[in-house]
Parts: C-alpha cells; sequence; structure tokens
C-alpha cells in the first residue's frame, strides 16, 4: 500500500514559547484507519490543524501522495483532497442538506445567475448510493430536523462532495449514541474500500482497538509510539498515553443509602427560546449516593441540571432539599443550602476567565463569612484557600495569580473541581466533571467523587462518557426528550441497552433500582 | 490564515500587550504628534480666514494666525499661572465625578451614557435645596456647615435617583440602559429648564436661572486666584471620592461582584451574584456621584442654577475612557482634559481664534491620545470572543 501522508518532523511552537508538537514523524497509509491517541493537550489536533492547513508547522514538511505541500490555508487543504471533520458541525441548521453540501462549492448556471441544483443533487445521490449513506431521502430536508448521526454523515457528504481522498476526523463519537457510533464505523469501512484514508482523533481507548488499523499515541506533544491495532490492549495503550500504569476500573464500596437529600418531583424545564426540555421528572438522590444521569446531549441535561441549581426557573413542579422546598430561592441561597455545583461549561460558566486563580478561588463564596471582613473580601484568607486548592488539585501551573484563562483545560477544570468540592457540600451536582481532563486527573476527580459518596454527600453525576456514569453511578436515569427514559441499575444493564434507552426506547430488564 | 489578518492580529497584540509605563509613553507621544498636527491644522484655518492684520507672512502668505504662539498660549492659559492652574484644575475635579459615573457602571458591564442628566438635575436639586434650607439656618460657619453637606446630599440624592431609573428600566423591563440613558439627558435638560422657568427662577434677573446660593454654601477659592471659581479642599475630596471608588472596586465585596458580571456575566450569576443588585447598585452610585459633581458646579463655580451647563457630562466619557476606565488613571486623564478646556479659552479669547478651531484643536488631541486606548479596548474584547488570537500574559 502506498502512503497517503507523510509529516516530518513536524515542530509547532505557540507564541509564547508553548511547545504542542515536537519532531512528531507520521505516515498514514492509503485506505487505512489511523487513530491518533492522546489525552487532551497531547497535541493531537494541533498536529492535524497543521495537516489541515489551520496552522503553519514551525519546522517539519508535509508531504501528500509524496509531494511536499505548503498549506496556507484550509482551502489549499481541501483543493489537495484533505478534509476534516470537526466535533462541532460546520452546519447552517436551517439550510437544506443540499444548500449545506454544496455551500462555498456551488455548480453555477447561467454565468453565476444561479446555482444548478440539478448538478448537485445528482451528485448527492451518487454518492449517497456508492458509500450508502441512505441520505439520498432527505435533500431537500433543513439540517435542524436531523438526527446528530445524519448531520455527521452529511458532514462526511460534504466532504466528499469537495473532492476529499484524506478525511481527518476529530473526536466525532462525543456528540452520539454508542449505535450512533457503530454506524459511523460502518461508514469508516465504506470509505476505505473506496480507497479513502482516514485519521480519527480520540481519546477513548476502546473506540480506538474498535476501528483502528494502526494506532499512533502521543504525549505532551511527542510520539509515544505507532503500534498496529490488532496487537495491543487498552491497558497498554492508557499505559502510553499516560506514561505510567492506569486504573481503569473504578473500585467502589457498596451503596450506603441514607435518607433522601435532593427531591424533585413532576419537573418541567423550558430552554431560553421557550421549547420545553425537561418533562415531568422524577429523582430522588440520597446521601450517600452517586444518581448518574445518561443521555446524548441536547436532551434536557442542562436545563435539568440548571434549574435545580437555581440558574433557570422552572416551569411546574417542585424541587427540594433535605425537605425543604428550594423552588423558589435563589442561586446563593441554594449555595448556601449546601449544594456545590460543577458546570459543564467552565470556560462560560465556572470561571471568570479573565480573573485570575485568586479571584476566581473565591466565586460564589464571596459573601461567606469566612472570605469576609466587613464589606470587604479578605483577600488574604482568599489567596491562602486558592493554595489550598492548587495544592490539593495539583493545579499548573501552581500560581495563584495566573489568569483562568491561560490554565489548560484540564488544569481549569481541576480547579473548578478543586474550589467546588472544598466548599464541604451535602448535595453535588456535577456535570461531566472530567470533560477534557486527563487520564490522571480524572482517576483522581473519580476518587474524590466517591470519597464524598462515602462520606454521606448525595450526587447527582450528569456525563456525557457512558463509562464515566455506569463506573461511579449507583443508579442511572436514562433522559430521552426531557424525561427519564428509564432508572436502571449500572450493575444489571449492558451498554447496548443504555443505547437504547437514549435512543428513546424501552428495554426489558430487571428493575433492581432501589427506591425511588 | 491570510497575511492581512495575521499583521492586524500582531497590531493589535503588540497593543494589548503594553506595559503601564509604555502606554504613557505612548500617550506622550500621541500629544507630541497631535501638536504637530494641529501646526498644519492652524496654517491651514489662517490661510483661508480673513483678518486685519495677518500674524505670520511665509513666503508671501498671509497666515491670520501664528501656530507657536497658538500652542504656547494654549500652554500658558492651562498651567501659566495660579489662575490658569486653578481654572484647569476646577475642569479636572468636575470632570473626575461625571467619568467616574461612566467607569463604575462599566465594571459592572453598563454603559451610562446619563452622566450629563444626572449632572444637570444633581446641580438643580442641590441649587434648590440649599436655597430652601437656607431660609431656616443661620449664615456664617453654621451656615456652612449646615449648608454644604446640605448640597452635596441633594446633588447625590437626585442624580442617584436620576441613575436608579434607567437601571429599574433595565432590570424590570429590559430597556438596553445606553437608550435610555441617553434619551434621559435630553429629558433632564428640558425639566430642569420648565421647573426652574416656572417654580424657581430668579425674577430680578434675565435668563432662566435660580437665585443665588448664600454666601455661606459657596465654596470659596482657597491658596488659588480669586476669580477662577476653583476651591482646593474640593480637588482633594474629589480625589478622595476617587480613591473610595478605587477601593470599592478592587477590596470590597459587592465591588468584587460588580467587575464579575462586567467581565463575565454568566459566571458571575453561577457565582451566586444577583444581576438585579448589581445594575441597581452601580446605576444609582454612577447617578449620585455625577450628581455631586452637579452640586460642586453650582457650590463652587456658577454660585446658583443656570441654563447651558458645559457638556461635562459627556466629556466625562471620554475622560473615563482614556483612562481605562480604571479610577486610577482618571487623574492624568482628567487633567488634559481640564488643560485643553482651559487652554482651549485662553487661546479663544486672548487671540481671537474662532471657538470651532479650538474644538478642532481639542479633539485632535483627545482623538490622538484616545486611539490606541480604544484599540486596546477592541484588542481585548476580540481576543475574548475568539474572534483574532492574542497571546496574553498568564498574570497582571
Amino acid at each position: 500500500m502506498s502512503v497517503a501522508v507523510h509529516l516530518d518532523g513536524i515542530t509547532k511552537r505557540f507564541p509564547g514559547g508553548v511547545l504542542a508538537n515536537d519532531q512528531i514523524d507520521l505516515e498514514i497509509e492509503q485506505g487505512s484507519v489511523h487513530v491518533l491517541l492522546g489525552e487532551n493537550g497531547a497535541g493531537k489536533s494541533t498536529l492535524m490543524n497543521i495537516l489541515y492547513g489551520l496552522y503553519e508547522p514551525t519546522e517539519g514538511t508535509v508531504r501528500i501522495d509524496g509531494e511536499t505541500v505548503d498549506f496556507e490555508t484550509p482551502q489549499d487543504a481541501i483543493e489537495r483532497g484533505v478534509g476534516m471533520i470537526h466535533q462541532h458541525f460546520t452546519l447552517v441548521d436551517p439550510m437544506t442538506v443540499l444548500e449545506n453540501i454544496a455551500l462555498g462549492w456551488e455548480p453555477i448556471r447561467y454565468g453565476g445567475l444561479a446555482i444548478d441544483d440539478g448538478a448537485v443533487e445528482a451528485d448527492i445521490r451518487e454518492l449517497s448510493d456508492r458509500y450508502g449513506f441512505g441520505i439520498a431521502d432527505d435533500i431537500h430536508t433543513p439540517v435542524e430536523e436531523l438526527s446528530v448521526g445524519v448531520q455527521q454523515r452529511i458532514e462526511v457528504v460534504k466532504t466528499l462532495y469537495r473532492g476529499a481522498d484524506i478525511f481527518i476526523f476529530d473526536e466525532p463519537t462525543s456528540v452520539l449514541t454508542p449505535q450512533e457510533a457503530d454506524q459511523l464505523f460502518e461508514v469508516f469501512e465504506e470509505l476505505t474500500a473506496q480507497g479513502k484514508t482516514i485519521i480519527f482523533i480520540t481519546h477513548k481507548l476502546d473506540e480506538a482497538l474498535t476501528v483502528a488499523d494502526r494506532i499512533t499515541v502521543l504525549r505532551d506533544g511527542r510520539k509515544v509510539g505507532t503500534v498496529d491495532g490488532a496487537g495491543t490492549t487498552q491497558d497498554e495503550l492508557a499505559r502510553q498515553m499516560v506514561g505510567r500504569d492506569v486504573l481503569l476500573n473504578v473500585d467502589k464500596e457498596p451503596v450506603n443509602r441514607g435518607d433522601p437529600q435532593l427531591s424533585v418531583s413532576d419537573l418541567s424545564v423550558t430552554n431560553d427560546q421557550g421549547i420545553q426540555k425537561v418533562s415531568g421528572v422524577d429523582l430522588t438522590v440520597h446521601r450517600g449516593e452517586i444518581f448518574g444521569v445518561a443521555g446524548v446531549d441536547g436532551n434536557g441535561q442542562s436545563e435539568l441540571v440548571e434549574a435545580i441549581t437555581g440558574l433557570r426557573e422552572h416551569t411546574a413542579g417542585d424541587i427540594s432539599i433535605d425537605g425543604r422546598e428550594i423552588g423558589d430561592l435563589s442561586r446563593r441561597e441554594r449555595m448556601a443550602l449546601g449544594m456545590s455545583y460543577i458546570p459543564g461549561e467552565r470556560q462560560e460558566r465556572a470561571l471568570v476567565l479573565d480573573f485570575d486563580l485568586v479571584q476566581n478561588a473565591v466565586l460564589g463564596s464571596q459573601r461567606d463569612d469566612q472570605f469576609r471582613d466587613g464589606r470587604q473580601i479578605d483577600w488574604d484568607a482568599v489567596r491562602e484557600h486558592t493554595e489550598e486548592i492548587i495544592e490539593t488539585y495539583d493545579v499548573r501551573p501552581p500560581n495563584p495569580q495566573a489568569l483562568a484563562r491561560s490554565l489548560s483545560g484540564g488544569n481549569q477544570q481541576k480547579f473548578v473541581v478543586g474550589r467546588e468540592f472544598l466548599r464541604e457540600p451535602d448535595l453535588v451536582v456535577a456535570a461531566h466533571p472530567t470533560r477534557g481532563v486527563d487520564v490522571g486527573s480524572m482517576e483522581f476527580i473519580h476518587d474524590q467523587l466517591l470519597e464524598m459518596r462515602d462520606r454521606g454527600v448525595a450526587i447527582l453525576l450528569v456525563s456525557a462518557s457512558l463509562d464515566e456514569v455506569t463506573s461511579l453511578s449507583d443508579r442511572i436515569g436514562v433522559l430521552h426528550d426531557g424525561a427519564f427514559a428509564d432508572v436502571v441499575d449500572p450493575e444489571s444493564v449492558s451498554k447496548e441497552q443504555l443505547g437504547l434507552l437514549m435512543a428513546g426506547e424501552q428495554i426489558e430488564t430487571e428493575r433492581a433500582v432501589g427506591p425511588q | 490564515m491570510s497575511p492581512l489578518k495575521e499583521r492586524f492580529e500582531g497590531l493589535l497584540g503588540t497593543i494589548v500587550r503594553l506595559s503601564t509605563g509604555q502606554r504613557i509613553l505612548v500617550s506622550i507621544a500621541a500629544v507630541i504628534f497631535a501638536i504637530g498636527v494641529g501646526v498644519l491644522v492652524i496654517l491651514a484655518a489662517g490661510s483661508v480666514a480673513s483678518c486685519g492684520s495677518p500674524a505670520l507672512y511665509i513666503m508671501g502668505v498671509e497666515f491670520c494666525y501664528n501656530p507657536l504662539e497658538v500652542w504656547l498660549v494654549m500652554f500658558d492659559g492651562s498651567f501659566g499661572g495660579n489662575f490658569e492652574i486653578s481654572r484647569t484644575l476646577r475642569w479636572t475635579t468636575l470632570l473626575l465625578f461625571t467619568a467616574l459615573s461612566f467607569a463604575i457602571p462599566y465594571k459592572a458591564g453598563l454603559f451610562n451614557i446619563g452622566a450629563q442628566g444626572q449632572f444637570v438635575l444633581g446641580s438643580l436639586g442641590a441649587a434648590v435645596g440649599v436655597i430652601w434650607v437656607a431660609t431656616v439656618v443661620p449664615g456664617g460657619a453654621v451656615g456652612r456647615i449646615v449648608l454644604v453637606p446640605t448640597g452635596l446630599l441633594a446633588g447625590a440624592a437626585v442624580g442617584g435617583l436620576y441613575g436608579f431609573l434607567p437601571g429599574y428600566l433595565k432590570v424590570r423591563f429590559e430597556m438596553n440602559e445606553v437608550v435610555t440613558t441617553l434619551l434621559f439627558n435630553f429629558i433632564a435638560t428640558a425639566v430642569a429648564f420648565v421647573l426652574v422657568d416656572r417654580y424657581f427662577v430668579d425674577e430680578s434677573i434675565q435668563g432662566t436661572q435660580t437665585e443665588a446660593i448664600p454666601e455661606a454654601a459657596e465654596l470659596n477659592p482657597q491658596f488659588f486666584a480669586n476669580s477662577a471659581d476653583f476651591s482646593l479642599p474640593v480637588f482633594v475630596f474629589a480625589l478622595g471620592i476617587v480613591a473610595a471608588a478605587y477601593w470599592l472596586l478592587t477590596r470590597t465585596t459587592v465591588g468584587y461582584e460588580l467587575r464579575a458580571m462586567g467581565s463575565q456575566q454568566k459566571a458571575a450569576i453561577f457565582g451566586g451574584v444577583d444581576e438585579r443588585f448589581t445594575t441597581l447598585f452601580s446605576m444609582t452610585t454612577a447617578g449620585a456621584v455625577a450628581g455631586i459633581g452637579g452640586a460642586l458646579y453650582v457650590l463652587m463655580v456658577l454660585g446658583r442654577w443656570q441654563t447651558g451647563p458645559p457638556p461635562l457630562g459627556f466629556d466625562g466619557i471620554a475622560v473615563s475612557i482614556l483612562a481605562g476606565n480604571n479610577p486610577l488613571g482618571l487623574f492624568p486623564s482628567g487633567l488634559l482634559f481640564g488643560a485643553l478646556q482651559s487652554g482651549g479659552q485662553a487661546i479663544q479669547f486672548q487671540l481671537g481664534i474662532p471657538s470651532e478651531l479650538v474644538g478642532v484643536l481639542r479633539g485632535l488631541i483627545i482623538l490622538l491620545v484616545a486611539t490606541p486606548e480604544l484599540f486596546r479596548m477592541m484588542g481585548k474584547r476580540l481576543n475574548r470572543r475568539g474572534v483574532i488570537d492574542i497571546e496574553t500574559e498568564g498574570s497582571n
């Protein structure tokens, strides 16, 4: 087989001295699936952005089919047959599939007066048939009416339509159900069967092993090695990613369920557009248990969490903590009742990016006696507290004066988790607590969550990672379309069953789920 | 990435990364450059104007104004003597209040364009309050102790209420504060005129004005020339208010909440900050501060309320922006504006230069000095929104 992409000695140094890629050599064979595996910040995306023409390398050369290229813009890369499918789709929601696919590459008629829709449609049908995408019926449907899985396929068709031979997928499965992910992997097979080359960026070990012909592991901007997908194991890959042995499975004590701490009954919530996103949810989280909420992003998780934490008004139903109705209480009053909240949107919500860590450490506790000195904030006490967070949660750089903006995503998250956990809460609402953090920190955050649970804290855990929800939770509620499809016991449910529930289907299962 | 965008990013990045010392140097360079450009403007204007005795002949062309003379008189009129310095500081003092009135809400993420209206009504409140209370208190030292605080409190109360209103409209009806505060300025001027004309007018003289406040309430010039309407203790008081605002914003819980709201609204709400509170608090405080400025305008400068107040409220916006909306920068920035005001008066009266040209020269200096700061604000904002990518320092 010929080599489609050669990367020789690629080094990328950002202004300010951050070395994102350090002398990386990579060969990607034509017609194969090549996985780039690594933790967040390992340099995977930077490397691929160089290949896609978004960045120029500081050193090193890129060769496509043996020919040296120098892409200045993604446009150059696309013309050379390199396409990239981003984690967040680049589709225009109200436009039809056809319009989206043709956008920017429209064949024209009458000397530019009109778009040749007929030609586009014929091309799309041809591509859809050849690769078995099954989107021919949706050509004139607005993209927003299609499921996320179909939208992703349209991204693929769009890239094909532009003549791509090399496909870069950047963490494509984070928005998909397990079933949709499997369908995407079938698309991979179709593409490679037709001689296309796929580069698949991920940090999920099982996915890497499922689809890869070859796997390259990156760590701290360097290449650790390239192995055959068939000849390696999860443990081996995890060790390469982190640089030491990692405990992939969580050991936890049997649940010791106390009184109900958080009770939600018949809760309905609408989003900013007034569309009902949560419909009549009942849920109870007891002291000493972790209640997991699984579901595909956008099925009401954010609205549910925001209503509980006091960031969004609910339209119906009751919320109570420790038997006290809190539905009308302000965010501050709820925090005062011992509620900690790790929001999913850490950059928008959990941190003031232009404040330093000291000023961020007091966010949410600015009126607590602990940090007050009359009308003033007791900045000395806050500074001490900041150092405690930094030390306990291994935030790097360990500089209290660093702006929150300047930290990497994983370190920002560690700081937020540390701040919220050190509040000594009775109830923790954690949305995606380990999103974007490295495997080592993930272990630590999981341990902390379990330790709080064992101390009798009630924990509501929302996560897009099924592994995380199943390994930590004592019960799992699967949200579909704003309501619980079912509440299940993680011990007795398979991933496939969870996937079906996430898609809104019912399953036959023993409902040994404890008290409601 | 296109080279044009890269160069643009590079330029903005350079401006954003400037240290405080470098920013001061840039400002000084901008003033010098503006003086240079101003020479050309003065020559050009002088060549087309008609005057009896030209100030300058160059190669047979008559110029009505001598640029060197204009700038010298401008400088001399700002800092040339006790009278000039006190006239400069008088404007600076008043501008500090109206500038704070912009800076405080700005830190909370609000644009208060209404300092002018708050200033006008605050000054009327002070005049009317003092005149009323004066009927029941004796003159002399006792009167001063009662009347001056009365004037300041009345100004603060009326101005504060007039700042509270747009805050309330925003909180209650989501009305944009830029629109309401801007329009409130016109309402304030009109309402003040009608009130004075109908109820408080001094019939003994022509024009729409209140009677004079009693002498006991006047803040007499001290340490400086008598006729400049400037009192040094008042200036010190103004600096104290600026220091208090700095303390409020950086040290206190309320200030922290304000800055969090202004810097990142969603994070502030996450942290339990009440947006209604920060909006009402900052707008009311801003109005009160502008109102105190108005009170001082009556007590220190005019001695009564009359129509046609100078646009100190609007100039205050520019003073604040030039200071990077940081209370610590307000004094130098206010001093520049005060000097331009004072020097502008001098060249207008001494050299007979038309007020339009004076305005052009002042505008030129302000424009050139403020532009780097404006680009700095823009660069930071674009960077925050991710439109451009500037490496900023990890700490500050």
